[in-house]
């Protein structure tokens, strides 16, 4: 019992809860991060944070991310793992397209690459006057966009750093994705196949209700990092974007605490992500629930 | 039924036991946390004798920890200064790590009680000088001190070098890189072109069609660094408004960047940026990009910086560039201070905490660097100046820039100034915003004005920032 029990919740006590307790106890401070001095000030800075215009630009930030990130991703790994698992030929055995191995290996490429590179290759890619993405358009005779900041205007700043982000998780839903659908036995496929069903019809009836778990656990994992997206966007656009469109909480945290000196306000930031984040858990659990997500479709 | 109710019981038994954790320490840090491990006090290191040769008492043995900032300098020169301190001290392990991080490497360390004996805060991610300055010893002991040569250091430094340092009359800090802000260009391309420097924002109009004309632009900029447009325009603005523009600034004052002199200057350039004289895409490009667009392209004539310009694209500038420096344009050809007064301060502030193991010999490690020997190997080493007088040749080691730097400082005469509000209140991230919008013709001046002035509102209406009053 003490090993069991008592090791873990020690070590979950010293290295979780402790340094959330502290982080949520500095919120209230007015602690400037150098010295010991902490003056406690209550409420002060949840006060000074929600009236902060730039702040809750940033919070707009997070919520258009946690919206549409886990959205896209899911969908186009779903589509993905769909193809190389269930949507090859409609004859003989249930399989992948042909050259599915390869495809499922090149899509995992991405994610073995560090955010950070992520970030630096994307950032030369969008160059304005000599990257790859405003080449490639110019040369198709896109000459509209010849030296157009696609991370430097604020209406394509952020749609462009999604796409970054997207890029580089595809690959690993994908996977995960393609061993929830191994699970499903091939027979309910067949059955599926002889009752008359399409491809499409395979994937929205069959594949998705019965891996359903995979997909929930998936928008959560995918949305936190939603709410955090801090390496990939400070190496896109470190100083938050044009018009700050692509700053987001984690920065804004980052800088108040680091180049402003004021820790007692960034712990206040991030005890707001941290609440945000536990609310996005809970609806992403409650719409699943409410959605029928509980009932047992596995048999 | 008892079966399938256990796991839920034991369940339940575990929830308990984590709500009790969260309880617990939240109490218990909500009583006693007064803050991190804040134990050893002030400095130990048993001192070693006061002497003309040890001003500071070093004792013989010990460690010294220095933290220096690794930017555009590199630290080998400071390494050059520990080695002199090995040799006059022996038996002194001398430590100098690098760091490009300053403020978040620092802030345990200053936190526990145990900061470096000397660090070098510089750098994007320095620490802001209004939080730590009550943990900082006061330098003056070192520049009212001998420097190894036996001549007082404050005899042997350029005038003004320590005012950015001081603070309520502390010198807190010790700036060691002499720096001219100016507008650079290629003397090589403007001879031979026939054009001259603009020394007033008409003639940098005019500047600018001709650029047209020859397919390029006038001025081009980097995302991270579309502040070095403001710092040219407060520039400009000083020299036409006067020291009264300065303090308006420096003191966060209300409405000080709808001043007559700031206003003016943006005005000028937003004409420039109007007119399509303003290489676009820059709130796309990374600033070093943007910088080789200038350096290698020559795809804009002139752009602002600071004289460690020439040292950071030494491998991205074209063979015959003559990188040369002039002082930035002004309005009206009656301007307060003249058009040939500059903006230059010292950099690479140097601190010694007061609660560091070793202070004595953090300061005899500073006074080392400011001794002539160190000082000319900076100066040889990386092109730039040092605060210590003296140091650079005629011929500037063979480079255009620091020779212009030097005409610079010599033409200004007393009208050397410069400015900390920004620095000293970490207003950088948030003004990059509107001049990154500015720069792109999405914002005019009008709107410039009002995003500088919500920034600076901001700080100055903020009662957890202290203020730092400048005279």
């Amino acid at each position: 019992m003490a090993v069991f029990l008592g090791v873990p919740l020690a070590i979950y006590l010293v290295f979780v809860i402790s340094p959330f307790a502290q982080a949520v106890y500095y919120s209230m401070t007015s602690w400037g991060g150098f010295s010991n001095s902490m003056p406690f000030v209550g409420l002060d800075n949840y006060v000074k944070l929600f009236h902060d215009d730039i702040f809750l630009i940033a919070i707009r930030n997070n919520i258009i991310l946690v919206i549409f990130l886990p959205i896209i991703t899911i969908i186009l790994s779903l589509i993905l793992a769909t193809l190389v698992t269930v949507g090859g030929s409609s004859r003989g055995q249930i399989k992948g397209l042909k050259g599915s191995g390869f495809y499922r290996v090149i899509s995992f490429f991405p994610y073995v690459i560090p955010a950070v590179v992520i970030g630096v290759i994307w950032a030369q890619i969008y160059d304005p006057s000599s990257g790859l993405l405003n080449g490639i358009l110019t040369h198709l005779g896109f000459d509209g966009v010849k030296s157009f900041p696609w991370l430097g205007d604020s209406r394509t700043a952020m749609a462009a750093s999604m796409a970054v982000i997207v890029w580089g998780f595809v690959g690993f839903y994908m996977i995960l994705f393609i061993a929830a659908i191994k699970g499903i036995p091939a027979e309910t496929f067949e059955a599926a196949r002889i009752d008359g069903a399409g491809r499409f019809r395979t994937a929205t009836t069959i594949t998705i209700p019965l891996i359903r778990d995979t997909i929930q656990t998936a928008y959560v994992y995918m949305g936190i990092l939603a709410l955090d997206a801090f390496v990939y966007m400070s190496v896109l656009n470190s100083t938050g974007g044009p018009a700050n469109s692509t700053l987001v909480m984690s920065q804004k945290l980052f800088s108040t605490a680091f180049s402003k000196s004021q820790f007692g306000l960034a712990c206040a930031m991030g005890v707001v992500l941290a609440a945000i984040t536990l609310i996005f858990s809970a609806l992403v659990f409650l719409v699943n629930r409410l959605t029928g997500g509980s009932k047992d479709v596995s048999a | 039924m008892s079966i399938l109710n256990k796991p839920v019981q034991r369940r339940g038994f575990l929830r308990g036991a984590l709500a009790t954790a969260v309880v617990v320490p939240l109490g218990g840090a909500l009583a006693s946390c007064a803050g991190g491990g804040g134990s050893s006090s002030t400095s130990a290191a048993a001192g070693g004798e006061v002497s003309a040769t040890n001003p500071f008492g070093v004792a013989k043995t010990g460690t010294l920890d220095a933290v220096i900032f690794k930017g555009g300098y590199g630290i080998d020169y400071v390494d050059f200064a520990g080695a002199i301190l090995k040799k006059n001290f022996p038996d002194i392990t001398v430590k100098i790590s690098p760091s490009t991080d300053i403020a978040q490497e620092m802030q345990p360390r200053f936190v526990g009680g145990t900061p470096p004996d000397l660090i070098d805060n510089s750098g994007a991610k320095s620490i802001g000088f209004s939080t730590i300055l009550d943990q900082l010893e006061d330098l003056k002991s070192i520049t009212e001190a001998n420097n190894l040569e036996g001549t007082k250091i404050a005899d042997t430094l350029y005038d003004g070098v320590l005012a950015p340092g001081t603070f309520d009359g502390k010198v807190a800090a010790i700036n060691y890189v002499l720096t001219v802000y100016a507008i650079w260009y290629s003397k090589s391309l403007f001879d031979a072109n026939g054009w001259t420097v603009p020394t007033t924002w008409d003639e940098a109009m005019a500047l600018g069609a001709k650029a047209k004309a020859k397919g390029k632009y006038l001025f081009l900029w980097g995302k991270e660094a579309a502040t070095y447009y403001q710092t040219m325009a407060i520039e400009s603005a000083i020299k036409e408004g006067g020291d009264e523009v300065r303090l308006a600034l420096e003191n966060l004052k209300p409405n000080c960047w709808s001043l007559p002199a700031i206003q003016s200057v943006f005005t000028a350039l937003e004409k420039i940026i109007k007119a399509g004289y303003v290489k676009p895409g820059g709130s796309g490009t990374q600033f070093t990009a943007a910088q080789a667009q200038w350096s290698n392209n020559q795809d804009a004539l002139l752009y602002p910086s600071g004289s460690w310009i020439e040292n950071e694209m030494k491998d991205q500038t074209k063979a015959d560039f003559k990188m040369t420096g002039a002082p930035t344009p002004v309005v009206s050809t009656s301007p307060k201070i003249p058009q040939s007064g500059v903006r230059s301060a010292a950099g690479e502030p140097y601190i010694v905490p007061t609660k560091g193991k070793n202070v004595a010999a953090g300061k005899e490690l500073l006074r080392i660097m400011l001794s002539k020997d160190s000082a000319v190997n900076f100066a040889k080493t990386k092109l730039a100046p040092t605060v210590v007088k003296g140091t650079v040749p005629a011929d500037g080691f063979g480079s255009t820039a620091l020779v212009s730097q030097t005409t610079m400082l010599d033409n200004a005469k007393k009208n050397i100034f410069t400015w900390n509000f920004i620095d000293l209140y970490g207003m950088n991230p948030d003004q990059l915003v509107p001049w990154n919008s500015f720069l792109d013709g999405k914002l005019d001046a009008a709107g410039l004005t009002k995003a500088l002035q919500e920034i600076t509102d901001k700080v100055a209406n903020d009662s957890s920032v202290t203020k730092i009053e400048v005279k």
